[in-house]
């Protein structure tokens, strides 16, 4: 028999909450780890979402608004710490119909009341900000604060600097049984092993209430949200400069138009309630709409060119937001959020270890934890590209030819704490493959590439989290 | 000195280019690859022919540099060890052809791991290995053919899924009249279900292989897609041999310096 670990804390779920709050944990002297059933970080919700670092989502006086205002302002700062992409655009929300227009006075004053910058906009003033906008533009919101980010480079970003502060990072290991222990102590049981932990974070997204009902916790109604979302190329990309947001309604926040930070435009998501979070599927009817959406709201779109569809699961249930000890379990924490979870990643982790504080974490910060990451200078975005060369010459092979990303970047994707495992992350953590050619010039050599660094063969490499490139 | 043009991509139609511009201007022609010859390999005598005429012209081959971003007047390119900025008056675009995407050629459903271009596939079969048993290759560019015998070389089977008919004698079956293609699978892909004119048929493959009407890869950021005076994209999606891409690429070259007030 194996002897358990023992920890502090285990976190289970690596997508952006998890990862970030095992990043704030990491700045402390307890004993972490994280646990995430696939074989990468960034899996599901916080793959598959629209990239938006909002500053306003929703009522005021809640916690998830205090947990967005808490980090909205940050983001530069701590963007540039981790070497992740963010770029503050600015959103506008733009009324079509008298009817969305009557609604964008009281949608600007809940923006206010959440101590957010927001100027009601002329449809005038609204061309000058973003003239690609439909030209039924009534009316509009400027929302200055939004911010575009890379969700995936967040997460993995995160995980990175937890791993450098010593946090140890199972991929790989789902969570089948939580047995509470005697005294403080509760073993957790995956299908690959066991660890004993004193508090539990459940950062399990779609697969919280499961973690609850295994921790003892409270009962969690929650069901996966599916997503649906197309890329556009990055020739429209150019010359859209700002978020374009469809009017909220009450039952939804409607539709997205995001320039993204790899120059792409990002349409959607849907939202279709479901059962199945393994069901990430697109369907032509579904794409069908997002297409008409976004023409609506910027017309332009409709001459761009589609380079990608795909779906993703968002944890969705009866609260939309979740961040608090559990109401049976003292010592499990929960941390989900269905649509905002990058936007209040770094606060969420801040409140996360307060609470663990509350509940008997001793936690003291450790002066000696690294706060950033060196950055991995970008061939398709160095201001110098010509002075790249001298610091590691394999910056001149490029593999990537629409993305620009060299050689050099892929082989830190793989030499880098939480290396990829797969094409697809390598594709996460250099943006390799996310072109307009979708692969059809760099596959070859980033399965060659990913074989290398995994030390596995070309048909048992993995292209996805998932699976394999041969059968 | 004269700015010189800029060629990029050293296939038949870029080298036909650069030696049609090579009788007025200097000439430099950028290949990312370290061989001349594109899509059609450097081997052939008609390809080396091509060559030896573009560079006795005076074209300048720039082998093995990758062009990234075209600003007025001057080009980066990337090589090993070395990235550098070219500088040149205008810039002509050869950078050959990929097949459709999987968006480009409406495939919905599942995106499981095992659906691949078929440019890659090839790549992946040229190493001699078995990767799958059954493969569905959707569209009929010109690799699926090619890609067909690769598959069947290493003990697989071949289906074609095509949205027009039309005979493929390659295929070890066919599927016509395809009207929307789903691919299905959670983790590997497993099946294709194609919508037809008669009925959805899923057909159990291991592999769903991306060959759709050729695209003309453009990637030169600052030349992505505008036609104007400084960029010409001279990749044309006709010409199935290197002798009538070459020419096509001579007369892309001839149109232009005749319309630029080059002739003579």
């Amino acid at each position: 028999v194996q002897q358990a670990r023992d920890f502090d804390v285990v976190i289970v779920g690596a997508g952006v909450l998890g990862a970030a709050v095992a990043a704030r944990l990491s700045g402390t002297d307890a004993r972490v780890c994280v646990l995430e059933a696939e074989t990468d970080v960034a899996e599901h919700a916080s793959k598959g979402n629209a990239g938006v670092a909002v500053s306003y989502y929703g009522a005021p006086d809640t916690q998830q608004t205090r947990l967005i205002n808490a980090s909205s302002p940050g983001w530069e700062l701590l963007c540039r710490r981790l070497d992740v992409p963010f770029r503050r655009l600015g959103g506008l929300m733009i009324a079509l119909t008298p009817d969305e227009a009557d609604r964008l006075g009281p949608t600007r004053d809940e923006a206010l009341g959440c101590g957010v910058r927001a100027e009601l906009l002329s449809a005038a003033e609204a061309f000058a900000v973003e003239p690609l906008i439909s030209p039924d533009c009534l009316a509009a919101i400027h929302l200055p604060q939004e911010g575009v980010i890379d969700p995936l480079r967040l997460t993995v970003a995160y995980a990175r600097l937890a791993v450098r502060n010593g946090v140890r990072l199972r991929l790989g290991k789902r969570v089948v049984a939580i047995e509470p222990e005697s005294g403080q102590q509760s073993t957790v049981i995956t299908d690959r092993g066991r660890l004993r932990t004193r508090f539990v974070v459940n950062a399990a997204g779609v697969g919280a209430a499961r973690i609850s009902a295994l921790a003892g916790g409270e009962p969690i109604t929650s069901w996966p949200r599916k997503g649906q979302y197309v890329v556009l190329d990055r020739s429209f990309g150019e010359r859209l400069r700002s978020i374009v947001f469809s009017t909220h309604t009450p039952d939804t926040k409607g539709s997205n138009v995001v320039p993204t930070t790899h120059g792409s435009v990002l349409l959607g998501p849907t939202a279709h309630d479901h059962d199945d979070a393994d069901d990430r599927a697109t369907d032509p009817a579904t794409i069908d709409v997002i297409l008409a959406n976004a023409r609506k709201l910027v017309p332009a779109t409709a001459s761009a060119q589609p380079i990608k569809t795909f779906a993703a699961n968002r944890p969705a249930g009866d609260e939309a937001h979740r961040l608090r000890i559990d109401a049976r379990n003292p010592r499990l924490v929960h941390v989900t959020d269905r649509s905002a979870g990058v936007s209040i990643s770094p606060a969420a982790a801040e409140l996360v270890l307060e609470l663990l504080r509350k509940a008997g974490l001793d936690a003291a910060d450790r002066p000696d934890a690294a706060d950033s990451l060196p950055a991995v200078p970008r061939l398709r975005t160095a201001e110098d590209p010509t002075a790249l060369t001298t610091l590691d010459p394999l910056y001149g092979q490029v593999v990537c030819a629409c993305e620009q990303v060299s050689a050099a970047e892929i082989q830190r994707a793989f030499d880098e704490p939480v290396p990829a495992t797969s094409m697809d992350g390598v594709r996460k953590r250099t943006g390799a493959g996310y072109g307009r050619c979708q692969g059809s010039l760099c596959l070859a050599g980033i399965s060659f590439l990913t074989g290398m660094g995994t030390h596995t063969g070309p048909g048992s490499v993995r292209q996805t989290a998932r699976g394999t490139v041969g059968s | 000195v004269t700015a010189p043009y800029l060629v990029v991509g050293a296939g038949a139609s870029g080298l036909g280019c650069a030696a049609a511009l090579a009788q007025r201007h200097p000439v430099e022609l950028v290949e990312r690859i370290p061989v001349a010859g594109g899509e059609a390999g450097w081997r052939t005598a008609e390809i080396q022919a091509l060559r030896v005429a573009a560079e006795s012209r005076g074209v300048r081959l720039r082998l093995g540099c990758a062009a990234l971003r075209w600003q007025p007047g001057r080009l980066l390119i990337a090589g090993p060890g070395r990235i550098e900025w070219i500088a040149g008056s205008t810039l002509f675009f050869a950078g050959g052809l990929r097949p459709g995407t999987a968006a480009e050629l409406g495939l919905s459903g599942d995106r499981p791991a095992g659906v691949l271009p078929a440019t890659v596939a090839l790549h992946l079969l040229d190493s001699g290995a078995r990767l799958w048993s059954r493969v569905a290759i959707v569209g009929n560019g010109p690799w699926a053919g090619q890609l067909a015998a690769a598959v069947q070389a290493t003990g697989g089977r071949a289906v074609s899924v095509c949205r027009s008919r039309g005979s493929r004698p390659w295929a070890d079956a066919c599927v016509d009249q395809a009207r929307g293609f789903e691919v299905v699978g959670r983790d590997r892909v497993r099946a294709l279900r194609v919508d037809t004119p008669t009925g959805v048929q899923e057909l159990g493959c291991d592999a769903v292989l991306l060959a759709g009407s050729p695209q003309p890869v453009r990637n030169v950021t600052g030349a992505l897609d505008q036609d104007d005076d400084a960029v010409t994209f001279v990749q044309s999606l006709d010409g199935r041999s290197v002798a009538e891409r070459a020419r096509l690429g001579r007369e892309a070259a001839t149109t232009w310096l005749r319309q630029n007030g080059e002739t003579r």
